[in-house]
């Protein structure tokens, strides 16, 4: 999920910006290192794609919705730095055009969708991919989905015991792990993952299909 | 064009054709409850949450286009993202000037 401006203390979003901005920076040197003149194309449309397999919502049981995130396909095809950029470039594009995500939790959010869903990916694919690609792409969609709404749920769980008001009540998301580690990678396990995964292989496999894009996770 | 990016080309073009389904679902997302909701749920507001300012309007705010059809706003705010995304990869280019063959 995006979470919107009003959600997360102060604490909280300063120190999400603090922790992104290294990454970014390392990212964007990573992108430099690695780009070709002839991916870039590839990498803008699958990045395009993300912002786009976002916007279609799926309800599940107990009255939410959800979608695929696009992070694992990036990661898989251009490694978990470069796909940490494109989706930091998607949310951030999400949160000024349609205010879509709050520019206060931009960074938590580019960390929990960006970084931990692709080097979940990454790392996941990394393992399985070149004996198993198919398999490998699922699990790496799955597991990139899942570890995304764990960084999610732990970020909102603990806003009740961050910050308080005088009268005990929590002053930003009041439900606390208790609630929101169920919840969400309840159904990121059940539901939005094997979304993401079945995304992902489906999308990896017909690129691989052709020859210039690698089939080896990219070191 | 390369193989490659002709065929994401096609599954973007396919998926930008599956964008209108995103509206068939009223339901949120999980914690992205109207502030009424959660008044229900809870008995109360949060104050951050009352306070929350919206610190940039945005261009179509929830993707929508006031005065406009839903589909209409979404499905633009599709093209409108992809477009941006583009161009902002073309920005990156010309920043990075990737090399022209791999090393």
């Amino acid at each position: 999920m995006h979470i919107p401006d009003g959600y997360l203390s102060p604490a909280t979003y300063l120190t999400g910006y603090a922790t992104a901005l290294p990454f970014w920076a390392y990212a964007f040197r990573r992108l430099r290192r690695i780009l070709e003149a002839r991916t870039l194309p590839l990498l803008a449309s699958l990045t395009a794609l993300a912002f786009v397999v976002q916007m279609i919502n799926v309800p599940i049981p107990g009255g939410t919705s959800g979608h695929a995130l696009g992070t694992a396909v990036l990661a898989i095809l251009f490694g978990p730095w470069v796909a940490f950029l494109s989706m930091s470039l998607v949310l951030l594009l999400q949160a000024l055009l349609f205010a879509d995500g709050g520019v206060t939790a931009f960074a938590v959010n580019a960390l929990s969708m960006g970084l931990v869903a692709a080097f979940a990916a990454h790392w996941t694919y990394g393992l399985l991919g070149r004996r198993w690609p198919g398999p490998a792409a699922f699990l790496a969609g799955w597991v990139a989905s899942v570890a995304s709404s764990v960084a999610i749920a732990l970020v909102l769980g603990i806003q009740p015991w961050v910050a308080r008001g005088p009268d005990g009540r929590p002053l930003f998301f009041p439900f606390d792990l208790g609630v929101t580690l169920p919840a969400l990678a309840g159904s990121h396990a059940l539901f939005f993952g094997p979304l993401e995964g079945a995304f992902t292989a489906a999308v990896v496999r017909f690129l691989s299909s052709v020859q210039e894009v690698a089939r080896e996770p990219v070191p | 064009m390369s193989p490659s990016l002709r065929r994401a080309l096609t599954v973007l073009a396919l998926t930008l054709l599956l964008v209108p389904a995103g509206l068939l679902t009223e339901a949120p997302a999980w914690g992205e409850w109207e502030l009424e909701e959660l008044e229900r749920r809870l008995g109360f507001v949060p104050r951050g949450l009352a306070e929350a300012r919206t610190w940039v309007p945005g261009l179509l705010p929830e993707y929508t286009l006031e005065g406009a059809p839903p589909v209409v706003g979404y499905l633009l705010s599709a093209l409108v993202g992809v477009g941006a995304i583009l161009l902002l990869f073309g920005l990156i280019y010309l920043v990075v000037r990737p090399r022209s063959h791999a090393g």
